[in-house]
């Protein structure tokens, strides 16, 4: 009993009592706190890696068309299956998504609980948030630019550059073993179509499936091009492979999809896009 | 007065947890009693065979809501097993801290619930307070208060936030003058010391032969804890002393969790201390080998196993959990037979049901 | 203030007031009918008939302080434990008279829920319990005068209604009676056990508290409240018979059901114990004949061993009688949020085995003290 008497002493004369008088005092959050999500559409890609991560299917594409961006396709998400677990934050590439410390998001409609991409667009907040996520730069290829002239793997101190021939076309291409690169920034020096560009990059902490390309059954329809939302995949004629048409003019070469791996985000619309079964994923279901 | 069957529950204010008890009652004294469990029953394993590896980690956590970063760190355990994974040293050391916070946090509710059920509604808000303190720690660690999502395989999800080693160390010095205070405010009463004597009596034999683990039986004389003999994490490198009573009663059973509150408060000096520096997360494999991965920990509950069956896709082929719960609740014939029907809420409040484990 | 006179004066004022109606139309009315007025208007008049409705007038007055007390009884009850507990009482509901509004807003809620009863009770029974309990606590409570000259049942004698103590005590004892019926008709295993238990520990834990009160008994030399009061006038028996002050409080603490006694009322075991089955306005009843049972207990306690309405006289000795009351509730309620409940047969344990002579020694002291003649 003394000890009950102390306690009054303590909370009613010397001292306030430990309570936050919630609604009228706001809880303090850590900025750890994992809250509802916002989105940044410019950097958002459209990969949909957040819809498949989630354990509890509580997210899904929408397509839009925004004034700035053009047509785009952004994720929206359920408040109402949602665990909060943060993993669509983690996957992100681009370390586009965000949760916030907003917790009071009850609503007496069940449906007002989905909230669309244009609910969650906040463009920046990203900036105003410390990422724990480690940045890299990294050399980026763009493979339209390239001329496979080999100087990039010349210089490399690191000799993370291999030069890979492209069956069918003829070409070389840089590939770069990014786990050893150092970022120093000598091969986007010495490259003088400037193909290589300096871009940060998050780390990612979850092993994506990469795509398995098979020459064979590729037929040009370039719609893995388009699904891609990384700018991966690349179009390039295979010369030799023209048809002759009915009036003796040469057609059109064939075209083959050429992928610049160090890109990838693992996303799989690609795999999902080719109707001719010329990409695998390994374990990944259609 | 005539014998006659009592539920009590499903539908009842304090048990904790949805489970039926049945007792067969002559006048005020327990003859026999049936423990019905089960009404919880979610389907977790099946659950997880149509998940990946990666998106089980949050569905693991809610097995137990009482304890859940133990249960996620098991799933980890088990995991890392399957797929051959070390662990970074600096998150075995987090891992380490954050799960004795849950273990605190974890018997400050028994203890909150447990004082409630006796009618000490001043150690329930005590007990939640305390734990408040504890549940802010992992909450500026993890991000969420309750279902933490918080270790991965190979390491675990953010490195310490600024200040927490300043703010662990003054956490523990809070507690342990607490637990002073609890000490005085339990067994200071004369009431608690009634209530608590001599009832619900579990024999040493009994509880080997029935499989409990945990608290309880260290309460009835077997020094058995896993992180002592078969060390798993940093544990072997960490200076404690598990806790044990020798007699088998309810006041053994609430004596030994307040111990194990102080040996964690111990325990989490040393880790935060000690903490190397480094990288705190590494690439996971997606696609787990073929084969089995076991894993199994002291939670604050008893000893979970759980046991993974990998099949070469990112998804488990099989997972099955061993929960304790399961097997103390049927060491309850053996403790309410003689008793009467009021010490039922002390017997059965002492062994900390969680239901959520019990029933998967 | 006497509270008889004051209530005379009203009902005289209203009777001359309506009586001016009745007599013009007694002289306005032919035949009969006037007759008719005016006997009713010499019949109310008259004295007895007047005095007859001022004690009406004063036991409504009484009973309404009463149901304040109680309002006041339970704000205080909740702010007191919130401090205890480490966080705010009441708070938002009359935000600036620090919450006092909340319980109003419970009592409101309690009144608009829906009354049901169940299909297989003893109807009897069921509908009778509450009635029997709060008109017997009422009864209890209507019987304690404040002052002097401020109670319903104060008369010119100089020791009050002589054996106005033992009314009270008795019309307290009735309860048991109430809660057995209450449990056994409400056709639930529960109640059964909850009412049986909760008889037998009320029953046990009379012979204590009246032991204690036959101790006062012994030193003031009367039964009523005046002589009492008054036989304390040198010094409250609080410090004679301060064992007899503790048993007395823990015994009306187990009379009123508040921990560490409450297990038939335990939530943990059996829901609610003999109360399980009543919902709505009837459970409201039942909680506040529990808050009304401690008012009339911390009544009787300042009347018989703290000195009553005795006390300096910058405040009227009403409110030193109130002060004092809700002083022994304090102590109560401090007793009540720092223990555990106990279990049933050891709080009959307690009960015959420790406060029984314990009541007794005490006894012996008063008849100790009474003998060497200091009172």
């Amino acid at each position: 009993m003394r000890r009950t008497g102390a306690q009054v002493y303590s909370s009613l004369i010397a001292g306030k009592p430990n309570t936050v008088l919630y609604p009228y005092q706001k809880l303090d959050l850590p900025p750890t706190y994992r809250g509802k999500h916002t989105l940044d559409f410019k950097r958002c890609i459209g990969c949909s890696n957040c819809v498949q991560i989630c354990p509890n299917d509580c997210m899904w594409m929408e397509k839009l068309e925004d004034p700035e961006l053009g047509k785009i396709e952004r994720p929206g998400v359920d408040l109402g299956r949602c665990l909060f677990c943060g993993f669509c934050v983690e996957i992100c590439p681009t370390v586009a998504i965000h949760e916030t410390v907003e917790f009071e998001l009850a609503d007496q409609d069940r449906s007002k609980l989905r909230l669309g991409p244009k609910e969650l667009r906040d463009d920046k907040y990203a900036d105003t948030v410390k990422e724990e996520r480690q940045k890299r730069s990294l050399p980026v290829l763009d493979l339209s630019k390239c001329t496979g002239c080999e100087k990039c793997a010349g210089e490399c101190p690191e000799m993370c550059i291999a030069m890979m021939p492209i069956e069918g076309v003829g070409k070389q291409k840089p590939e770069i073993n990014l786990s050893k690169c150092t970022s120093c920034g000598k091969c986007v020096i010495v490259c003088s179509e400037k193909a290589l560009t300096m871009t940060e990059v998050h780390e990612s902490y979850f092993e994506m499936p990469e795509p398995k390309f098979i020459l064979k059954n590729c037929t040009g329809c370039s719609a893995c091009a388009k699904a891609c939302p990384a700018d991966c995949i690349y179009m390039m004629d295979m010369p030799g492979t023209e048809k002759v048409l009915k009036d003796g003019k040469k057609g059109k070469p064939k075209k083959r999809a050429v992928f610049v791996l160090e890109k990838c985000v693992g996303c799989g619309k690609c795999f999902r896009a080719c109707k001719f079964e010329s990409i695998e994923m390994a374990g990944v279901k259609r | 007065m005539a014998e006659m069957w009592i539920n009590m529950g499903p539908q009842h204010p304090m048990t904790h947890g949805l489970w039926n008890l049945r007792i067969k009652v002559d006048g005020e004294t327990i003859i026999d009693a049936e423990p019905e469990v089960g009404y919880l029953h979610r389907g977790i394993e099946k659950l997880c065979e149509g998940k990946t590896y990666t998106q089980i980690i949050p569905i693991a956590d809610r097995l137990c809501y009482g304890a859940s970063l133990s249960w996620s760190h098991l799933y980890c355990v088990a995991v890392e097993d399957l797929l051959g994974l070390e662990v970074l040293p600096r998150a075995e050391y987090i891992r380490v801290a954050a799960l004795e916070m849950q273990r605190i946090a974890s018997h400050l509710m028994w203890l909150a619930a447990y004082a409630a059920d006796l009618g000490a509604m001043i150690g329930f808000i005590y007990s939640m307070r305390d734990r408040e303190v504890f549940i802010d720690l992992l909450q500026a660690l993890s991000g969420s208060r309750i279902t933490y999502n918080f270790p991965r395989f190979g390491g675990v999800a953010h490195d310490i936030p600024p200040n927490f080693e300043r703010d662990s160390l003054r956490a523990c010095d809070y507690m342990e003058k607490r637990l002073k205070e609890y000490e005085d405010l339990y067994e200071g009463s004369k009431v608690f010391m009634l209530r608590n004597e001599g009832v619900g009596l579990l024999k040493k034999e009994d509880a080997m032969n029935l499989g409990v683990t945990g608290p309880s039986l260290r309460a009835s004389g077997v020094r058995y804890d896993l992180r002592k003999d078969m060390p798993y994490s940093v544990y072997q490198e960490l200076d404690f002393e598990p806790a044990t009573h020798k007699d088998g009663d309810c006041y053994a059973r609430f004596k030994v969790r307040m111990d194990e509150m102080y040996e964690s408060c111990k325990i989490i000096r040393q880790a935060v201390t000690k903490m190397p520096k480094g990288k705190w997360r590494t690439l996971a494999p997606r696609n787990a080998p073929e084969g089995t991965g076991l894993g199994r920990v002291e939670d604050p509950r008893g000893e979970g196993v759980m046991y993974v069956v990998g099949d070469g896709t990112d998804r488990p082929y099989r997972l099955k959990i061993r929960s304790p719960i399961f097997v103390t609740v049927s060491a309850a014939p053996k403790m309410l037979i003689g008793y009467k029907i009021a010490d039922v809420v002390a017997i059965m409040g002492g062994l900390d049901m969680c239901i959520g484990e019990s029933d998967r | 203030m006497n509270l008889f006179e004051f209530c005379y004066g009203i009902i005289h004022w209203l009777v001359d007031l309506v009586n001016h109606l009745w007599y013009w139309l007694g002289d306005h009315l032919p035949w009969v009918f006037g007759d008719f007025f005016n006997w009713a208007g010499d019949l109310a008049v008259s004295h007895g008939n007047i005095a007859l409705f001022a004690i009406l007038a004063e036991a409504v007055i009484m009973f309404v302080i009463a149901l304040v007390n109680v309002l006041n009884f339970i704000w205080i009850d909740r702010k007191w434990m919130g401090r205890m507990f480490d966080f705010y009482g009441p708070y938002y509901v009359g935000y600036r008279i620090g919450g006092w509004l909340q319980n109003l807003a419970d009592g409101i809620k309690l009144f608009v829920k829906e009354i049901i009863t169940p299909a297989k009770v003893d109807k009897l029974g069921f509908l009778i319990a509450p009635v029997i309990l709060v008109s017997s606590s009422v009864l209890a409570l209507s019987t304690i005068p404040f002052s002097p000259r401020f109670g319903v049942f104060t008369s010119d004698l100089d020791t009050g209604v002589p054996a106005g103590l033992l009314i009270a005590f008795a019309f307290f004892a009735i309860a048991p009676f109430s809660i057995l019926i209450a449990g056994w008709s409400s056709n639930n295993k529960y109640t059964l056990i909850g009412g049986m238990r909760s008889a037998a520990q009320m029953m046990s834990y009379e012979i204590p508290l009246l032991l204690c009160v036959a101790s006062v008994f012994l030193l003031s030399g009367s039964f009523g409240f005046l002589g009492v009061v008054n036989a304390q006038h040198d010094i409250w028996f609080v410090i004679p018979l301060f064992l007899g002050f503790i048993v007395f409080i823990t015994c009306l603490a187990a009379e009123v059901e508040i921990q560490p006694f409450d297990l038939p009322e335990a939530e943990a075991e059996l829901v609610e114990g003999w109360t399980t089955e009543y919902g709505g306005f009837r459970f409201g009843l039942f909680m506040m004949t529990s808050y009304l049972r401690g008012y009339v207990g911390g009544a009787l306690a300042t009347a018989l061993f703290l000195g009553g309405w005795q006390g300096p006289s910058i405040i009227p000795d009403e409110f030193w009688f109130l002060i004092k009351a809700y002083l022994v509730f304090l102590i109560i309620e401090w007793m009540r949020w720092s223990n555990m409940r106990i279990r049933v047969d050891q709080i009959l344990n307690i009960g015959w085995k420790r406060l029984m002579p314990l009541a007794m020694l005490n006894l012996l002291i008063a008849a100790a003290f009474k003998t060497m003649g200091w009172f």
